[in-house]
């Protein structure tokens, strides 16, 4: 019963996915509540498919409880921000992800003792959940640039017309770096906690990477907050360090494959 | 039975004599007055800086007479208001209606504004419009509705100050609250401004090269007038920059304005250069979180957005064609009613007469027989005149009851009725 509610929630990301991105093609757009009906239709088969996955323990649990994540957090976008436009990155990457998951095979891998329990199971929510935030800033990031190029090089083409104002993009940006580093750096902390409850030993290498794109993240959150950078400076800063989190997961996924991690 | 529109738009009169035409709306009343009393059953004045226009329902002969009397007063100088003028009768009137709701007749197609303003024609002329020109303006006011949302004739920004306000929308999450410097005293400044005040941004600072001029308009928007020369360091603050002067060189140039926009932290700035020669120093773009736009870069929004709108003047038409046969079928359905029911009235009291006689002549009848005669001849006059009541209604939703109407009154000698 893992596979079809995630197969429903593929399709239905799949549609919402291209009724966002009709109006750039050229098509009437449909109307924001069909958009959101259709999200939170596959948010709900999906949240079905994800709550059979605990405690998520593998690549493919992990990658469903992550594009389960970025749609909720495009729903709550489209509420607070509505800009539509986020959907254009969030649809397709959560998708796909669920895709990959699909592909990979969603049984849970055999997980260590430690690994079980509710904390655990936190450590690992909270860790994606803020992923998923870190990942939201960055899309924001990556359309403030967009139509700031648009603004600034006067092309008032679909760009400007359908994407959001620059400071409502700041300003999503600025929110979801803020609120996700903490959430990231709060489920880091449940991992140590849990890890070490567990007797178990975490990876030097792990560590010292870990630590230095904790503090690239730092740094981006910290220029926006204690030295108030905003707009192309603050979107920079932002795709940085989400780059440098992809970075060293991709390096620490190739030169220490099977360590023991979630992800 | 009749609907008719006599005005004049911005297609047959030039600004200098539709602005004489334009009335006040404390005068509104008067002159439907007057108008009215000429012989209507009920009227509307529309009037805006691009059209005067008086819908009237059943009016007598005498009413185009007094409408362009009206107008030619107005006009002055021993002018006559007709030969700028228009009318329209029935379903071309209706459509005429729709068609100004949706702005298919506007100045720039498909404004909204001009949907409030016939909101307010509305509202305005209530007591005096009737009940046919009620249900006709609450028609057209979703008919314009149903125009723009099904749609995209009022999508984008078809002219240069709204596209300065599009432009502006697309920069900063919302406007209201914004605030406004203009620099320059041009009318194209002074028209954008009053676009973004309507969308809640608030001039603070009027800027001009002759004080007196700067003091005038910052008196109409409220804001505060300085000269020109002074208004440099105010880039430091002003959310949107107006530039509308009468300089033959860039007055805004990066040396005056960088050191104020340095001291912004990175908010963004607006500048709408909307002067011929341009006011501001192309130089001055390259500023951080500067926006720069002079009027050809706002045309071309303009252009875009009604190129764009032009496409779907074909479905919108549809859409205004539709609403008029769905109002005109109303129409003659509801003419139709005084008619039928006299109709009716007068073949039921010859029934009545007739079935009195017989029962005069038959007293022998018992109650129960008595009865079920009056209860025949309730029935054979239904039979009777079911099929010319269900043709007549058909034929009157379907715009062609009037011949039948007039046929049926002379056949059976009925009053006039020509209207609800």
């Amino acid at each position: 019963m893992v596979l079809v509610p995630h197969l429903i929630a593929l399709g239905l990301y799949a549609l919402a996915t291209a009724l966002v991105v009709a109006p750039f093609a050229g098509l009437r757009p449909a109307s924001r509540a069909v958009t959101l009906g259709v999200a939170l239709a596959g948010i709900g088969a999906h949240l079905v498919g994800v709550a059979q996955l605990a405690p998520f323990r593998g690549v493919a649990p992990t990658l469903s409880l992550l594009a389960l994540f970025l749609v909720l957090l495009q729903v709550v976008n489209e509420a607070a921000f509505r800009a539509s436009a986020v959907g254009l990155f969030t649809g397709p990457l959560a998708t796909g992800l669920i895709g990959l998951a699909l592909l990979i095979g969603l049984a849970p891998e055999v997980a260590f003792p430690s690994a079980r329990g509710p904390w655990s199971v936190l450590h690992i929510t909270v860790s994606v959940l803020g992923l998923a935030m870190l990942a939201l800033a960055f899309i924001a990031a990556a359309l403030y640039l967009l139509q700031f190029r648009e603004l600034k090089t006067k092309r008032f083409g679909q760009v400007f017309r359908l994407f959001p104002p620059l400071e409502r993009l700041d300003q999503l940006n600025h929110l979801s770096l803020v609120l996700g580093f903490p959430t990231v750096t709060l489920g880091v902390l449940l991992g140590f906690g849990v890890r070490y409850a567990g007797g178990a030993s975490v990876d030097a290498a792990q560590v010292v990477w870990g630590m230095l794109t904790w503090l690239v993240l730092g740094w981006a959150v910290g220029v926006r907050v204690v030295r108030h950078w905003a707009g192309r400076r603050a979107a920079f800063a932002s795709i940085a360090s989400f780059a440098a989190v992809l970075l060293v997961y991709l390096a620490l996924k190739l030169t220490a494959p099977g360590t023991q991690r979630f992800l | 039975m009749s609907i008719t529109v006599l005005g004049v738009n911005h297609r047959t009169a030039p600004l200098e004599v539709r602005e004489r035409f334009a009335h006040a709306p404390r005068e509104v009343p008067l002159a439907l007055e007057r108008v009215l009393a000429a012989g209507a059953r009920g009227g509307v004045l529309l009037s805006t800086c691009n059209r005067t226009e008086f819908y009237l329902a059943e009016p007598e002969e005498a009413v185009p007479e007094a409408v362009w009397a009206l107008l030619s007063e107005r006009l002055g100088g021993g002018r006559s208001a007709v030969e700028y003028g228009y009318s329209q009768r029935d379903r071309d009137a209706v459509r005429h209606l729709y068609r100004v709701s949706a702005g298919l007749d506007s100045m720039i197609l498909g404004e909204s504004q001009i949907q409030g303003q016939v909101r307010e024609a509305w509202e305005m002329s209530k007591a005096q419009a009737g009940p046919v020109l009620h249900r006709l303006f609450q028609s057209a006011l979703l008919v314009g509705a149903r125009v723009r949302s099904e749609t995209g004739l009022g999508t984008g920004a078809a002219s240069a100050p709204s596209a300065a306000v599009a432009v502006a929308a697309k920069i900063f999450t919302e406007l209201a609250g914004r605030s406004a410097l203009i620099l320059g005293a041009g009318d194209m400044a002074e028209l954008a401004a009053t676009c973004l005040v309507s969308e809640g941004v608030r001039v603070t600072l009027v800027a001009n090269r002759t004080y007196e001029r700067a003091r005038a308009i910052a008196e109409e928007l409220h804001a505060r007038a300085l000269p020109l020369d002074e208004a440099w360091d105010h880039f430091a603050d002003a959310d949107i920059v107006l530039c509308s002067t009468a300089a033959p060189h860039a007055v805004v140039t990066w040396d005056r304005v960088a050191p104020a926009v340095a001291r912004r932290g990175g908010r963004p700035l607006c500048i709408l250069d909307l002067a011929v020669p341009r006011d501001v120093e192309p130089a001055v773009a390259q500023l951080e979180n500067v926006f720069l736009y002079d009027i050809d870069d706002l045309q071309a929004v303009a252009a875009q957005a009604a190129a764009g709108r032009r496409r779907d003047i074909p479905a919108a038409e549809h859409i205004v064609s539709e609403e008029v046969e769905r109002f005109w079928a109303w129409y003659g359905g509801l003419v139709v009613v005084p008619v039928l029911k006299e109709f009716r009235e007068r073949m039921d009291r010859v029934r009545a007469a007739e079935l009195e006689r017989v029962l005069r002549r038959l007293p022998h009848l018992s109650p129960d027989d008595r009865g079920e005669l009056e209860h025949f001849s309730q029935a054979l006059l239904n039979k009777f005149l079911h099929q010319p009541t269900i043709a007549l209604k058909e034929a009157a939703q379907a715009g062609r009851g009037y011949g039948l109407l007039e046929a049926l009154k002379r056949l059976f000698g009925l009053e006039r009725h020509d209207g609800p």
